[in-house]
């Protein structure tokens, strides 16, 4: 007997510790600290071939963490977080996730990979793009020579950094962590990251949640009507609260009217710079005052604030939107190289002249999203995904799809796309929630529930209902 | 050889006899786990679950947002205060004023002042109070962020240093709130369990005169000495056994999760403890004899046995509060094993160095009162208690 059992041993141990060996020389593991997470975590790397066709071509490093789950003992998958952008780094994220999703990382750990182009793996990043001074340059700013000069500055074979190649390197780190399955949680772009997933590897995946979609169906970049759309509500609702229609009773006419003056007259103010205290010079056109205005859409206490920054425009006050530029200027740092290598070679190339012209008639802002791409697409360099890529994906894996009622880019019939073609879906829209509602809390236990269960249906969603509707910031000093 | 068979089986027959004393004993093993249990879950639900508070507010008129904000976070008006819950909340009698200028000096940006009333000294309120003035605290700074982002400031202003804490403290820690229990109770049942068992084979027996029978015997002091430390050591080993086993269980009904905390021991962290714990039982065990025997009587041997007790839960109390611990405390008995333990719970790997140290010292202090024992029991003095 005990014979038998050294026996049994060592014909185990073999073949495990050769293939372990093999994976070692790959994977590295070990203890670290993140910006945000008090607690040691785990940070790896994970040497893959930057050309899959090419696997003992040329390597590059993907970088990625590990946020262990607080009780590992009952063995559920990991999930995986697939971030937005495109250009998101999800390791830098990770003090924010680390408290978002407290619930499910209670039972589960939380695996977060560097986007091959973001991060620490081989990122593409244009310094000069992402270091333009914010109160002195205007949209319109960003030409073809800043494009170049980005280009230049970029290394890699670029038509190696798409989405698909991005995917493969999170089935290897999946693999490579020795996971069977996984869950996967995908926000924004990380939702069209995680489509892909599921159309190449559906055998890796146990469930899936896509959290604001951007499907396949629909091309990424195209924000005109849909942020109206979002735009439209925010006046409504404004009109609903009694204290913002009465503090803000002409709020369109007023958004109007700033909109139409500085289309004719563009400001020139020297302003006190709201971080150096210096005078400065602050330039604001109507492009600069939309497009500020837009990226404050996506978020609650974002929009609290845009009733009142509009009105006290209007009455030539532009000190609170000076404020709202510099809370803009965040240490969230986007990978615009990669953004555009993707967008500009898998999304663009889908669209007509006559979609841009239909998404460009908008009371919001007009064609001012389509303006990074009609400048950076022309001259990036090419590639073209197959016909596969652009497939409905019908894979048959439990699917929960989450979307915010207000969101300024992916609006709720973009969930309805991934509804329909997936067969185990359900799609939650979230009234008073805008972009990436998933990680509110409420929406976090519903997707802990959804882990666990493993069926989109029959989750309980109650608190969905206690969420409060939109509020506003009606004076100066904050209202009662 | 065949001799201290003889006396082993007889000393655990003596022990195993009397099955309702035995019980006793061992309830220290069986009520330990759950202690930590009914204690660690009502800690936590103190720490993280935020139930409804009732405070009699006065002015909440003038802040609707603010009483909104309180409201959302389950801080409610006293007026809906269900009736079961009524006394308690009228007992404790939280106030909370808002000024009738509340509306104009917000508008002015003006500070205003709110007041809390309460018996601050009240165990029940510490929860419910921190809880209120978090709340208005962040209240009030999302409106001072605000205000300041309109004006143009940059907010990130307000936050000139950002401390970023990095913990050392391994992933695998065991929850502290359960280690600090575990540790004392273990420490006390390797003392208690074998105490009753030690006092009656030593002074029991000797008014029993069975002491006198033994001791005519062609046998050594020794050897009758050994057969009583191993029966009463046994009795504590199986407690503390049963205290990591049970224990081990009975956390599985508490969610630490709630305070992002585990507890799990592994094999070898259990095999590691027991090493640990073992030659405490047997250090008790002597202590126990040695003193029971120095008795007069059978009572004086039961308070002094007492008495005796109070060492174990005193230690780590002490090294608890000693921050900075001298050097011997790492291999003086009791002392290290107290710190060996925190090490092992704490999922560090042990230092060996110090585990043989502490645990020869131990071995060592048990030998020389087990040898001053066999000796002393060779007195007639001794043994017929003639002070």
């Amino acid at each position: 007997m005990r014979i038998f059992c050294k026996l049994w041993i060592v014909l185990t141990l073999l073949p495990i510790s050769e293939v372990a060996q093999a994976a070692e020389d790959m994977l590295t593991l070990e203890h670290c600290h993140l910006e945000g997470i008090k607690q040691q975590v785990q940070c790896g790397t994970l040497q893959v071939p930057e050309n899959y066709q090419q696997p003992d071509g040329v390597k590059i490093t993907i970088n990625f963490a590990v946020l262990p789950a607080i009780d590992n003992s009952q063995d559920k998958e990991p999930l995986m977080f697939l971030a937005g952008g495109p250009g998101q780094a999800a390791v830098s994220l990770a003090g924010g996730l680390y408290r978002a999703f407290n619930e499910v990382r209670k039972t589960r750990d939380l695996i977060l990979v560097d986007q091959r182009g973001t991060g620490k793996s081989h990122p593409l990043q244009c310094e000069n793009a992402i270091t333009m001074d914010a109160y002195q340059t205007l949209p319109e700013d960003f030409s073809e020579q800043e494009v170049k000069q980005c280009l230049a500055e970029l290394s890699g074979d670029l038509t190696q950094y798409n989405s698909e190649n991005a995917i493969r390197d999170f089935d290897a780190v999946r693999q490579a962590l020795g996971h069977q399955q996984i869950a996967i949680y995908g926000g924004s772009y990380g939702t069209r990251a995680g489509l892909v997933y599921m159309r190449m590897f559906p055998q890796s995946l146990a469930s899936v949640v896509l959290d604001s979609v951007g499907p396949i169906e629909v091309p990424i970049g195209l924000f005109g009507k849909s942020a109206a759309r979002s735009f439209q509500m925010l006046l409504t609702h404004c009109q609903q609260e009694p204290s913002c229609q009465q503090a803000y009773p002409n709020l369109a006419e007023e958004f109007t009217q700033v909109v139409a003056q500085l289309e004719r007259d563009p400001l020139k103010l020297t302003i006190a710079h709201p971080r150096l205290g210096t005078n400065t010079e602050f330039n604001i056109d109507k492009n600069k005052f939309l497009s500020t205005i837009f990226s404050q859409l996506y978020s609650l206490e974002g929009r609290s604030l845009v009733p009142l920054v509009i009105h006290q425009a209007s009455l030539g006050n532009y000190a609170p939107f000076a404020g709202l530029t510099a809370a803009g200027e965040t240490n969230m740092e986007m990978f615009v190289g990669l953004t555009f290598n993707i967008v500009c070679n898998e999304d663009m190339p889908k669209v007509s002249a006559a979609m841009l012209a239909a998404d460009a008639d908008n009371s919001f802002n007009g064609g001012l999203s389509h303006l990074a791409w009609k400048t950076a697409c022309p001259i990036w360099p090419q590639y073209r995904p197959d016909d596969a890529f652009y497939q409905s994906v019908t894979a048959n894996i439990p699917t929960l799809i989450i979307s915010g009622d207000l969101d300024p880019v992916t609006p709720p019939s973009n969930g309805d796309y991934a509804d329909k073609s997936l067969p185990n879906s359900k799609h939650i829209i979230i009234k008073n929630g805008s972009h990436t509602p998933g990680v509110m809390p409420c929406a976090i236990t519903i997707i802990n529930e959804f882990l666990d269960k493993q069926t989109p249906g029959g989750l309980d969603e109650s608190c969905l209902e206690e969420i409060p509707g939109e509020s506003f910031m009606t004076n100066l000093n904050g209202g009662i | 050889m065949i001799q201290f068979k003889a006396l082993l089986i007889k000393e655990l027959k003596e022990a195993f006899r009397d099955k309702r004393a035995l019980l006793v004993a061992m309830s220290m093993g069986l009520l330990a786990p759950v202690m930590i249990m009914v204690m660690s879950k009502t800690m936590i639900k103190d720490f993280v679950d935020n139930p409804p508070i009732y405070v009699k507010f006065s002015g909440a008129e003038y802040a609707p947002k603010l009483i909104k904000t309180l409201k959302d976070n389950n801080i409610l008006d006293f007026a809906d205060v269900p009736e079961e819950e009524k006394r308690n909340w009228q007992e404790r009698n939280v106030e909370l004023i808002i000024p009738d200028s509340y509306g104009e000096d917000m508008l002015d940006g003006k500070a205003i002042d709110i007041i809390l009333r309460a018996d601050f000294s009240e165990k029940s309120l510490n929860a419910p109070l921190r809880r209120i003035k978090e709340e208005i605290r962040n209240f009030s700074l999302a409106i001072g962020y605000k205000r300041l982002l309109v004006r143009g400031i940059d907010i990130k202003l307000l936050q000139p240093l950002r401390l970023q804490e990095q913990d050392t403290s391994l992933p695998s820690s065991n929850a502290v709130i359960i280690t600090l229990m575990l540790g004392l109770y273990l420490l006390m049942g390797a003392f208690i369990s074998g105490q009753s068992i030690s006092i009656d084979s030593s002074a029991g027996e000797r008014e029993r005169n069975v002491l006198e029978m033994l001791l005519c015997q062609p046998v050594s002091t020794l050897k009758i000495v050994l057969a009583k430390l191993i029966c009463s050591s046994l009795i504590a080993t199986i407690s503390v056994t049963l205290m990591l086993v049970l224990t081990t269980v009975s956390v599985s009904f508490v969610d630490l999760t709630k305070i992002g905390a585990t507890f799990s021991l592994d094999g070898t962290t259990f095999i590691a403890l027991l090493l640990l714990l073992i030659p405490l039982c047997f250090l008790a065990a002597s202590m126990q004899l040695f003193f029971a025997f120095q008795a007069k009587t059978f009572k004086e041997a039961q308070s002094t046995v007492a008495m005796l007790i109070m060492v174990p839960t005193m230690i780590p109390v002490a090294m608890m509060i000693m921050d900075d611990k001298p050097v011997w405390t790492e291999w003086a008995p009791i002392f290290g094993q107290t710190l060996l333990m925190e090490d092992l719970f704490k999922g560090l790997p042990v230092d060996w160095q110090a585990f043989t140290v502490t645990t020869a010292a131990t071995i060592a202090l048990t030998a020389g009162l087990v040898l001053t024992l066999a000796k002393r029991l060779k007195s007639e003095k001794v043994v017929m208690s003639l002070g």
